[in-house]
């Protein structure tokens, strides 16, 4: 039996982060099911509750997709996100679960090849991460 | 392992004379006056069925002060736990603050083999004894850093200057690297499954470790680990004491001095330490061995101390915010130039009033306790 793939949450935003999922779907990309893409209408909405709420309901990773620097549709770019980027990537630390379990990526609009490569390097990079999320207790 | 109505009974719930001084002594039911205890009890035991959910027990603060008036000491606080409890088994949850980042941290704490790594912020001026079986339990301070850095909070520097007064006292003590959230919000907010959880996995890193005794600074923690867990899980013979209780004897005997601080300071009583665990005057003991420390009372103090608000990270509101301010208010109305606290929520709670209320909240300096004194060092 194959080994299962982690499970990835992607908070896209919903200008060029959702257009680059729908781009990659559009060329036939095939990424697993295990992948959860969440439709956010600006990654400045996503704040610590929700990314650790992912974790706690079983990501093993979590993606947030958005805009180009420069590129924001409410003209915010990262400054919100970015705060919780980086208290998020801490807690995760302090839990032991490490950082590097939280990424964020800034994708040119309708960039589907770039979104596949993302996703695919984030999956091995997880997959090699130790320890696994531990189980509930 | 819980029986509703038992617990029911055990608040004494039925003793309510239906008097309202809860109410008059209950600050949400300042600003909030739907917010009524007494009909809360009345509902929930006429089984209302014209209100199957009765959203107004997610206000309760759980402060203690209607238990501090009422005749009968009726547990209300109890009361509305019990109700929280049956609600959240019922799916219903409350609007949780924070976006709920508390919550989960909470039950991402209790999984099973994790492996915290949460002792960065430890200064190495610290000595440790090892082995001992008497530990110092930290609690969530190490997160609410990261989580609050924004309000200016800085509850690790309480845990070092707790730690360097142990050491000062020279108290033989350790700490555990991989110890949980005491889960006392959870509990609180009716998530009983999420704080057994928690309650187990220290429980079982205790035992592990053959902790006979603990000593904390976190207010919550020690009402927690000394009441809570010994009533649900069973007693397991470990002694719990808040550092206020290690440290003030010590000062009255003359075992151990503090410094001079040219300051003065008004002491802010968290309700689970005052209320809850009865402990009024070893923090003020600590304060009077201050040497040139004046230290000033509140309006409202000791038993009849405001509550700064805070909530179990649920349902935190304008009412709420109102009460912080009123608190800060008193506190500056002492003209001192301190706000002492030993509660990390507490001063989570009233920082974030000063920070989110556009300047209209009083700016004094809060600090907690233990930071205080361990500035008084030599």
């Amino acid at each position: 039996m194959s080994k299962q793939a982690p499970n990835i949450v992607i908070f896209a935003c919903n200008w060029d982060g959702l257009s680059c999922v729908e781009a990659a779907s559009q060329a036939g990309y095939c990424y697993p099911a295990s992948v959860k893409v969440v439709r956010v209408s600006c990654l400045s909405r996503i704040h610590q509750g929700l990314i650790l709420k992912a974790f706690e309901l079983g990501a093993d990773g979590v993606i947030l997709l958005g805009c180009e620097p420069g590129n924001c549709h409410f003209d915010i770019d990262a400054g919100l996100v970015t705060h919780e980027y980086e208290n998020t990537r801490s807690i995760l630390n302090l839990l032991g679960l490490g950082e590097e379990r939280l990424v964020i990526a800034h994708l040119a609009h309708g960039d589907g090849y770039g979104f596949m490569k993302q996703v695919t390097g984030f999956i091995t990079e997880v997959e090699q991460m130790q320890p696994a999320i531990p189980v509930k207790a | 392992m819980f029986d509703t109505e038992r617990e029911i009974k055990d608040t004494k719930i039925h003793l309510c004379l239906d008097c309202g001084k809860c109410t008059v002594v209950c600050p949400v039911a300042q600003y909030e006056p739907e917010f009524t205890p007494r009909l809360i009890a009345q509902r929930r035991l006429r089984r209302d069925s014209s209100r199957p959910h009765d959203d107004t027990i997610w206000s309760c603060l759980n402060c203690y002060m209607c238990v501090e008036r009422c005749n009968y000491h009726v547990k209300f606080p109890e009361f509305i736990q019990i109700l929280r409890a049956e609600a959240f088994s019922e799916g219903v949850q409350p609007q949780c603050s924070h976006g709920g980042a508390l919550q989960s941290l909470m039950h991402l704490m209790s999984l099973e083999e994790l492996k915290q790594d949460r002792m960065g912020w430890l200064p190495q001026d610290i000595e440790l004894s090892e082995p001992c079986d008497t530990i110092f339990f930290i609690g969530c301070a190490p997160y609410f850093d990261i989580i609050f850095g924004d309000l200016g909070v800085n509850t690790l520097a309480g845990i070092k200057g707790a730690l360097r007064l142990l050491n000062r006292a020279q108290i033989p003590f350790t700490v555990l690297d991989n110890e949980r959230c005491c889960g006392r919000d959870l509990l609180l907010q009716g998530d009983r499954e999420g704080f057994l959880a928690l309650a187990r996995a220290n429980m079982e890193e205790f035992a592990r470790h053959g902790i006979k005794k603990i000593i904390t600074n976190c207010p919550e923690g020690h009402y927690t680990l000394k009441v809570e867990y010994p009533a649900i899980l069973g007693n397991a013979g470990i002694e719990v004491m808040h550092l206020t209780e290690v440290i003030a004897p010590l000062l009255q005997s003359g075992e151990m001095s503090l410094g001079r601080i040219e300051k003065t300071a008004t002491y802010h009583d968290p309700c689970t330490l005052g209320r809850c665990s009865r402990i009024f005057d070893q923090p003020r003991q600590i304060l009077g061995g201050l040497t040139g420390l004046e230290f000033v009372e509140m309006e409202e103090s000791r038993e009849k101390s405001l509550c700064c608000g805070a909530s179990p990270w649920v349902n935190c509101g304008a009412v709420n915010r109102e009460i912080q301010k009123q608190r800060l208010a008193q506190a500056e109305a002492t003209g001192a130039e301190i706000l002492v606290t030993t509660c990390p929520k507490c001063q989570i709670h009233l920082k974030c009033a000063q920070k989110r209320s556009d300047g209209k909240a009083p700016q004094i300096e809060i600090q907690d306790l233990a930071e205080l004194a361990a500035r008084a060092l030599d």
